[in-house]
């Protein structure tokens, strides 16, 4: 049977606009995209907010002390972390804890590529002196979230893009012809549900494409050159076996040459030894809950 | 010479280089044997990773030279992109600087 794509796509959508299956938020996002709306809302408040629930606290006071933000000091009350961090990528944190909590029981790979293309984001943003690296280590985060979606919410799906992979199909075009869009849609779809800045979601969106960027061409070159550069590292896995292909136009929207490489892949190498630690204690954690 | 948090710590190591807190102040030397108390401070100020002689920790990630120039022949097989190809020079170089500093 041929499946049409365009049809298999709109199914998609509708399920990811109804949220059919998909892992859900915690309901203190809800409430804090009311707060963070709210102009009377004072900073103090949303922080007691995520004090109140000790689960969330731990996880982004975690979160936000891995070595991928490499702050000198520990960050060690929510707001402290909301200073440093901002309330953005406050948000994301929390969201991003939860939805990686589904994946990294199934996917460790998957969430260690994902933590160093945020500590390789950050790098490049501050090598480059951009605005904002706190928000794109995060959007680094959230880059590959369509293929959790795909892995948690569209099982069968997955199993033959697996299949076609397995066949020599690269990973983005066996996305396409069995789900008639690729992960990078996916997130951003997902992501716009979720009232996160455009900045990001246009950064997710077009990581593998960098054409399809309108505004923000350069935080879709800084995922889509973390991305390549963390494959290339061999730092945890993805559908990739191999490293993907590099669009040079990234290095040109970047004005990076070679030696900028260097030294960015020479930063990136000892935070990421230090990631390794991080992850190595999550996955004891995990280990000792199922057991 | 081998990095640890400091949770990864044991008395008896000895320090391969100035241990600092965050303000930057020297909490303790270099060539220091480690003790109980100083761990125990090193964790209340808020350090996170000490630098110790030798390779004391046997980490089950880390891989040999040999290890890590293996698989990134495998992951670079057939890419031919120039870019591509700088890459992996710059990756290799990182990782006999990296195994030159560790190996004792």
């Amino acid at each position: 049977m041929i499946i049409d794509p365009s049809e298999k796509r709109k199914e998609v959508k509708k399920k990811l606009r109804k949220l059919e299956g998909l892992p859900t938020l915690p309901p203190i996002v809800q409430r804090l995209n009311q707060m963070i709306e709210d102009e009377r809302t004072s900073l103090n408040q949303i922080a007691e907010l995520i004090e109140k629930d000790q689960v969330i606290t731990t996880k982004v006071l975690r979160l936000a002390n891995s070595a991928f933000y490499g702050f000198p000091r520990k960050v060690s009350t929510v707001h402290q972390a909301m200073m440093l961090l901002g309330i953005n990528v406050l948000k994301i944190l929390i969201m991003t804890s939860s939805i990686f909590e589904i994946i990294h029981k199934e996917d460790v790979g998957l969430w260690e590529h994902s933590i160093g293309v945020a500590a390789c984001s950050k790098i490049i943003s501050e090598k480059i002196e951009f605005k904002d690296a706190q928000e794109i280590a995060t959007a680094g985060l959230l880059h590959d979230l369509g293929r959790v979606i795909i892995k948690v919410s569209f099982k069968e799906e997955y199993q033959k893009i697996t299949e076609l992979i397995s066949q020599k199909v690269d990973p983005l075009s066996a996305e396409k012809e069995i789900l008639g869009i690729d992960h990078a849609k996916i997130g951003a779809f997902l992501m716009r549900q979720w009232n996160l800045p455009e900045r990001l979601i246009e950064a997710v969106a077009s990581h593998h494409n960098l054409e399809n960027t309108k505004k923000y061409r350069q935080e879709a070159s800084i995922l889509h050159l973390s991305d390549v550069l963390v494959h290339a590292r061999g730092y945890g896995k993805t559908l990739y076996d191999g490293v993907p292909p590099l669009d040079a136009r990234a290095l040109k929207y970047l004005n990076l040459g070679l030696p900028e490489i260097k030294e960015i892949l020479f930063t990136l190498e000892p935070r990421l030894y230090e990631l390794r630690f991080f992850t190595e204690e999550l996955k004891k954690e995990i280990a000792g809950d199922n057991g | 010479m081998q990095r640890l948090p400091v949770s990864y710590l044991k008395p008896g190591m000895k320090t391969y280089e100035e241990v600092y807190d965050a303000q930057g102040r020297v909490l303790c030397g270099k060539g220091v044997e480690l003790t109980e108390e100083m761990i125990k401070r090193f964790s209340e100020l808020g350090v996170s990773y000490v630098t110790v002689d030798g390779t004391p920790v046997k980490l089950p990630w880390e891989k040999t030279l040999e290890e890590e120039l293996q698989e990134l022949e495998k992951r670079f097989e057939g890419i031919r992109d120039e870019n591509l190809l700088q890459i992996k020079e710059i990756i290799k170089e990182l990782l006999y600087e990296k195994h030159k500093a560790s190996s004792p």
